[in-house]
């Protein structure tokens, strides 16, 4: 057995006064969640943390490298001080005293120990004031005088009884609270508390092997300048991590475009939804090895400052009017999809074979232009321009002359069957190549019978004329 | 640094050497093959040797004039062109085919149309689009892409003029990140670019009046070499594309027959500008295109 006793020095930056009692209690078990990654076996007693590490020594390399670590290599966030022993009692008593680290157990003065405390002052005046003279003493009289529980104490703190304690377990939830020292008036300014509840956060993850997905980072703001008391922000991730650079970037993104009303109080944080965290294949080469981020925190951080509704991506869709023949998404919660390596190959009308060809040999030319498609532009124009026709000739916009129709038409006659918004508008178009001088190869289309499918409406020559693509 | 200015690197190699030439050359006579043997000098007559990884462009034309025969990967190439005759994506397009993984186009003209550019070989669920107003947040997209891992290429449109005028520094910065993380980045440009002085390692101009209206003009205007003074063209159309239009010329250039409702044969009207176009039936699928077809 091996106990270290843990105890957090008063802060010297932390809040003072009424709420000290518990901003220690909070950097208490903030303390013992971080030596929870040493040892499942920490308690809090007294004011301090017990950790008990002879089962975890051989896992860190025996104890002396384990105990750099603590010490040294690790430190947790807080000033602490330590003590050791072989038992947590006497571990206790020492960090008590912290100036004599090695006195032996016997002289260890009675007041160290806490199952003593209310016998003192009749201990005191038979003259026994440390623990040897304690222990000298006949066991069946201290019982009866003093009850059984001083004797028990006795022995567990000379290792002749197990010490048992009720062992720190972390939340299900993680939830922190923090004051803040100073009065803050800007979002931006959050982040510096953001960043010691995050810390805290990471330690939490580490012991439970699990990655963040979701957190909420609220505040409080000051109640007599407006009635919004508060506020919070959720900020997502598309794979659960332990990157707590990534979500502070994430958070510091989001903070950038809050307001806030009136000057904020209180932030914290609290963890929505966590995966456990996949395990890491490395490799043996070191040129396997990647530098940069992934597209995911890429793409999240493009959302984070841009707007979701900015960075996109092309799904494609089965219809055979060009504007809906991909779907516009948001790209940010599908970038597992590129991790993963596995795009689907899904059907452009009746083409897939064509486009699992493109994927995987795009050098075979011959054969992907082969596909209908070729004759598809490469440019598509989000709303197609209206161009104006002179003489029954479509024109250039911009007066840049007549066009030249090289090959066509190609019918479109589709979305007749459209009821809701959501089908789009019906397409009754003669798609043609036409050449302008100015603006080169053009994909441009002629309304039949009017468009929208007006039975009645102008024919041929007084329909009108549309720029719908470039073939840039 | 050294990357990026190799021209400067080497020149200050030349002098060097001429100097080591001058001063051997007291003591005994030199031939002059000598600066030749020495594998890291440069000689202003050629082209500048491979540093970096490189991109076939898939132009068999451009390869030749490019240094190590490709789009260099890790650094800035900048294309300028018309704003009213884009042709990036044949220019790149064969090149961006090539490799694998995610492209990002920031700030691109208009929508990049899925399945046209599928059937030239690009997937477009390789590609992401990102949409920025400003052309700060043009570059500050950029250069995130280009520290990403998994980006494979940066395509970005800067415009020009006014309050979103890109400055040396700014593209230098980009040029900087892009050879600092080997991502190939192509920075498309107004044409009004051409007077400025640019950090970028191969500056091009495209330009789609090429050769029989179908090619691709293309000026380097700058690359590690010596000037390029005559423009390259490029037949630079899919195959499938450029046979439809290879017909449709021959079909303008004599106008098209038609056969009128009487039976009469009839010289086609240039105001009425129809076009008959019969074309041999491609290899393949089916195509309305494929067969003739007349605009009344």
């Amino acid at each position: 057995m091996h106990w270290i006793a843990l105890q957090p020095l008063p802060d010297a930056t932390g809040p003072q006064g009424d709420d000290d009692a518990a901003a220690l209690i909070d950097a208490l078990a903030a303390l013992g969640w971080w030596a929870l990654q040493f040892t499942p076996r920490v308690a809090l007693v007294e004011g301090a943390v017990l950790m008990e590490v002879s089962a975890s020594e051989r896992l860190f390399g025996g104890r002396k490298p384990l105990l750099d670590k603590i010490y040294k290599k690790n430190k947790p966030v807080a000033l602490v001080h330590y003590a050791q022993a072989a038992t947590s009692l006497i571990a206790i008593a020492r960090l008590q005293l912290s100036q004599s680290a090695s006195r032996k157990p016997d002289d260890l003065p009675l007041t160290t120990l806490l199952a003593a405390r209310p016998h003192l002052p009749t201990l005191t005046r038979i003259g026994c004031t440390t623990w040897g003279q304690l222990r000298a003493l006949p066991r069946g009289g201290l019982v009866r005088r003093f009850g059984a529980g001083l004797v028990d104490a006795l022995d567990r703190a000379y290792g002749a009884k197990p010490e048992l304690y009720p062992w720190l377990e972390l939340p299900a939830v993680f939830e922190a609270k923090l004051e803040l020292t100073a009065r803050i008036d800007n979002a931006p300014a959050l982040m510096f508390g953001a960043r010691r509840l995050l810390a805290q956060l990471h330690v939490w993850l580490q012991a439970r092997q699990r990655g963040i997905l979701a957190l909420e980072l609220g505040w409080e703001l000051d109640a007599r300048r407006q009635d919004a008391t508060q506020g919070q922000l959720v900020v997502r991730t598309a794979d659960s991590t332990l990157d707590m650079a990534h979500v502070q970037r994430l958070l510091a993104e989001n903070l950038a475009r809050v307001t806030l009303h009136a000057p904020a109080l209180y932030l914290h944080l609290r963890s929505l939804e966590t995966a456990v965290l996949p395990g890491t294949t490395t490799s043996l080469l070191p040129d396997d090895v990647r530098v940069g981020d992934s597209l995911h925190h890429l793409l999240e951080r493009l959302s984070a400052r841009l707007g979701a509704d900015h960075v996109l991506r092309a799904v494609p869709f089965a219809d055979h009017r060009p504007e809906r023949m991909q779907v516009w998404q948001a790209a940010s919660p599908a970038a597992s999809v590129f991790a993963t390596n596995s795009i689907a190959t899904h059907a452009y009308p009746a083409r897939a074979g064509v486009q699992k060809d493109t994927s995987k040999q795009p050098k075979n030319n011959a054969k992907l232009d082969a596909g209908s498609d070729a004759l598809y532009p490469t440019w598509l124009l989000t709303q197609p321009l209206k161009l104006p026709v002179r003489n029954n000739i479509p024109q250039c916009a911009d007066e840049g002359g007549p066009l030249t129709l090289l090959a066509g038409p190609q019918r479109v006659e589709a979305g007749w069957w459209g009821v809701s918004e959501k089908d789009g508008a019906c397409a009754l178009r003669d798609y043609f190549l036409a050449r302008s001088e100015q603006m080169g190869l053009l994909w441009v289309y002629q309304e039949r019978l009017g468009g929208q499918g007006r039975a009645e409406g102008k024919t041929g020559a007084g329909a009108d004329w549309y720029l719908h693509g470039l073939f840039a | 640094m050294v990357n990026t200015l190799p021209q400067i690197a080497c020149v200050g190699f030349c002098l060097r050497n001429i100097l080591i030439f001058y001063t051997v050359n007291m003591a005994k006579p030199l031939s002059i093959t000598f600066a030749r043997e020495i594998p890291s000098v440069w000689r202003a007559d050629e082209l500048a040797r491979p540093v970096d990884a490189v991109v076939a462009t898939g132009h068999a034309a451009l390869d030749a004039q490019l240094p190590a025969g490709g789009w260099p990967v890790g650094a800035l190439v900048e294309v300028l062109q018309s704003k009213n005759n884009l042709n990036e994506w044949r220019l790149l397009l064969p090149a961006l085919a090539r490799c694998s993984g995610p492209v990002l186009l920031v700030g691109a003209p208009h929508q990049p149309f899925g399945p046209g550019l599928a059937a030239q070989g690009l997937d477009p669920q390789r590609l992401l689009c990102v949409t920025a107003q400003t052309t700060a947040q043009r570059l500050w997209a950029c250069e995130q892409a280009l520290r990403c891992a998994d980006v494979t290429a940066v395509l970005a449109w800067l415009p020009q003029g006014g309050s979103g005028q890109v400055r040396p520094e700014q593209l230098r910065r980009l040029q900087m990140a892009a050879s600092t993380h080997s991502k190939l980045l192509f920075v498309m440009r107004p044409l009004a670019a051409r007077e400025e002085s640019s950090p970028a390692a191969l500056r091009v101009l495209v330009s789609g009046q090429g050769s029989g209206q179908e090619g691709l003009a293309l000026h380097i205007l700058k690359r590690r070499g010596p000037p390029l003074e005559q423009p390259l063209n490029l037949p630079a159309r899919a195959a499938r594309l450029a046979a439809l239009l290879a017909v449709t010329r021959r079909q303008v250039a004599a106008p098209p027959v038609i056969i009128d409702k009487d039976g009469d044969e009839e010289r086609h009207e240039a105001s009425h500008h129809a076009v008959v176009a019969r074309i041999t039936p491609f290899p393949g699928h089916g195509h309305a295109l494929d067969r003739t077809a007349a605009a009344a």
